[in-house]
């Protein structure tokens, strides 16, 4: 199996706090995984450890064949990261970010990246905008759109469609299905939208107090827990490990 | 190191510059606000006391160098913080960029925020107190050689603060050109500072940049031990602003700051 993504005990305390507790996350050329847990599950520590972002006390992180953070700059060219979260640079105008974002992924031809990924997402009509005046679910899209730009061979979402209207997130779904198809991309996403993991996914990890407590398909994790989808699955770890 | 990955970065902050109309203050209005003041006083100086006709002279040529090293360090240090004013860092921590190339790309757009405010400079003080670059010569560029790395340095050391302790700590991007002012000797010999700030200033590479500035100012010969002693320091200056912000960038990423920035 061709590992794009290898974790292995990945271990992180903040201020006496075990954020994460030696878990290990594999994921293959090509596949669709999510990353699921309740608040403070360590799901966001460890995104930004494999993003290199944060460096873990223990465990290695090897991208692509890339050790991190040893060999950072040529791993993250294989790396697409975009979040539901994070704005975009306020002064530029969306092609512009984009055109910069393509120049530092190493496009060279960032005009054209720019043109066709805007188009793969049919949202050439934001090009001309300034980052500043889109909306937060227009932001989110062309946050994804900065993240596709380079062809990345693992795609990694936090909350990719958190600020959607259901039928933006629905193409934002169709658009990231497309593209793993097309380019045998590896997606790993976290989302708190059980529906849309289950949509996107082939196979889900679910943390819980920084361990893995499943890791499977979500059909043989909703039946491993005794429920009919991963909304219960994810309700029952909730109440369980607490918040 | 990739050229493209530099360049990329120049034109990110063009683009900030093309569109932040106040960041055009820092290489227009106060370029041309200092040199009307220092000139201004440059000028009542010599009127009070004829044995000081230098005055202005050494006064526009001591602020219009240091606006090399003022716009070097600011570039580095407002390049970075345009970053975290837009919460983007993130963003770019996760890109191929290194942290050498962003400070390079940086750097790069400082020499261009440089010759622009070098230019408004020199337009001023020819038009307003008649004086020209000219009267310091080809001095000028091993001079401003040393200025400019010594705002990399400082600027590059400025973000290494930022990184450990926050946005907080930005009034240092600013602050420490008030430092290097006072201590350098920008417009006075340094035997002219309190006694016990002497040694410190000796110590700064930019002080040897100006004593040189004074000499050439003065019609001697530009001192070559000056430029020696400016060079070296400034870079044991810029290699040591890079080692620091390299320690504290490992102390961001293990302890988890980059979620202060986004």
């Amino acid at each position: 199996m061709d590992l794009v993504l290898r974790a292995d005990g990945l271990r992180k305390t903040f201020k006496r706090i075990e954020a994460v507790r030696g878990i290990d996350v594999h994921v293959a050329q090509g596949e669709r995984m999510g990353l699921l847990g309740p608040n403070g599950a360590g799901k966001t520590t460890t995104l930004l450890m494999i993003l290199g972002a944060v460096l873990p006390d223990e465990g290695s992180i090897h991208i692509a064949g890339f050790h991190l953070p040893r060999q950072r700059s040529k791993a993250m060219q294989h790396v697409g990261f975009a979040a539901g979260y994070l704005p975009l640079p306020d002064r530029l105008k969306v092609r512009e970010a984009l055109g910069v974002f393509a120049g530092w992924y190493g496009v060279r031809d960032h005009k054209n990246a720019v043109d066709d990924t805007l188009e793969r997402f049919e949202i050439t009509q934001f090009g001309d905008r300034l980052c500043s005046s889109l909306s937060s679910g227009q932001r989110t899209l062309v946050g994804i759109v900065k993240a596709t730009l380079h062809n990345p061979r693992l795609l990694v979402l936090d909350e990719p469609t958190a600020s959607l209207d259901p039928d933006i997130a629905l193409k934002v779904r169709n658009g990231l299905l497309d593209y793993c198809r097309d380019s045998d991309a590896a997606l790993l996403v976290t989302s708190h939208d059980m529906r849309e993991v289950e949509m996107l996914t082939e196979r889900v990890i679910f943390l819980a107090r920084g361990e893995v407590v499943a890791n499977d398909t979500p059909a043989a994790i909703a039946e491993l827990y005794g429920h009919d989808d991963l909304e219960g699955v994810f309700l029952e770890l909730a109440e369980t490990h607490g918040r | 190191m990739s050229l493209l990955r530099i360049r990329t970065v120049v034109r990110r902050h063009a683009y900030v510059l093309w569109r932040a109309p106040h960041r055009w203050f820092d290489i227009a209005f106060w370029p041309l606000m200092d040199v009307i003041l220092w000139g201004s006083l440059g000028t009542y100086i010599a009127r009070q006391d004829p044995s000081s006709q230098s005055s202005a002279p050494y006064l526009i040529a001591g602020i219009l160098m240091f606006h090399v090293l003022f716009q070097s360090q600011i570039a580095v240090g407002t390049g970075f913080m345009e970053e975290t004013w837009s919460r983007n860092l993130l963003n770019v921590l996760t890109t191929p960029v290194t942290e050498l190339e962003y400070v390079a790309g940086t750097a790069v757009f400082g020499i261009a925020k440089v010759l622009l405010a070098m230019a408004t400079l020199s337009v001023t003080a020819v038009a307003f107190f008649g004086f020209g670059l000219d009267e310091i010569g080809w001095s000028i560029i091993p001079i401003a050689l040393i200025l400019t790395i010594v705002g990399w340095g400082v600027g590059v050391a400025n973000i290494g603060v930022v990184l450990r302790f926050g946005q907080g700590a930005e009034i240092l991007i600013w602050g420490t050109n008030f430092i290097l002012m006072a201590l350098s000797g920008v417009f006075n010999p340094i035997d002219a500072l309190p006694g016990a700030l002497q040694p410190v200033a000796r110590l700064l590479p930019s002080t040897h940049a100006f004593t040189a500035l004074r000499a050439v100012l003065g019609g001697e010969p530009l001192p070559r031990d000056e430029i020696v002693s400016g060079l070296i320091g400034s870079v044991v200056f810029v290699v040591a602003g890079f080692a620091f912000s390299w320690w504290m960038l490992r102390i961001f990423r293990r302890r988890g700051f980059v979620t202060r920035f986004s």
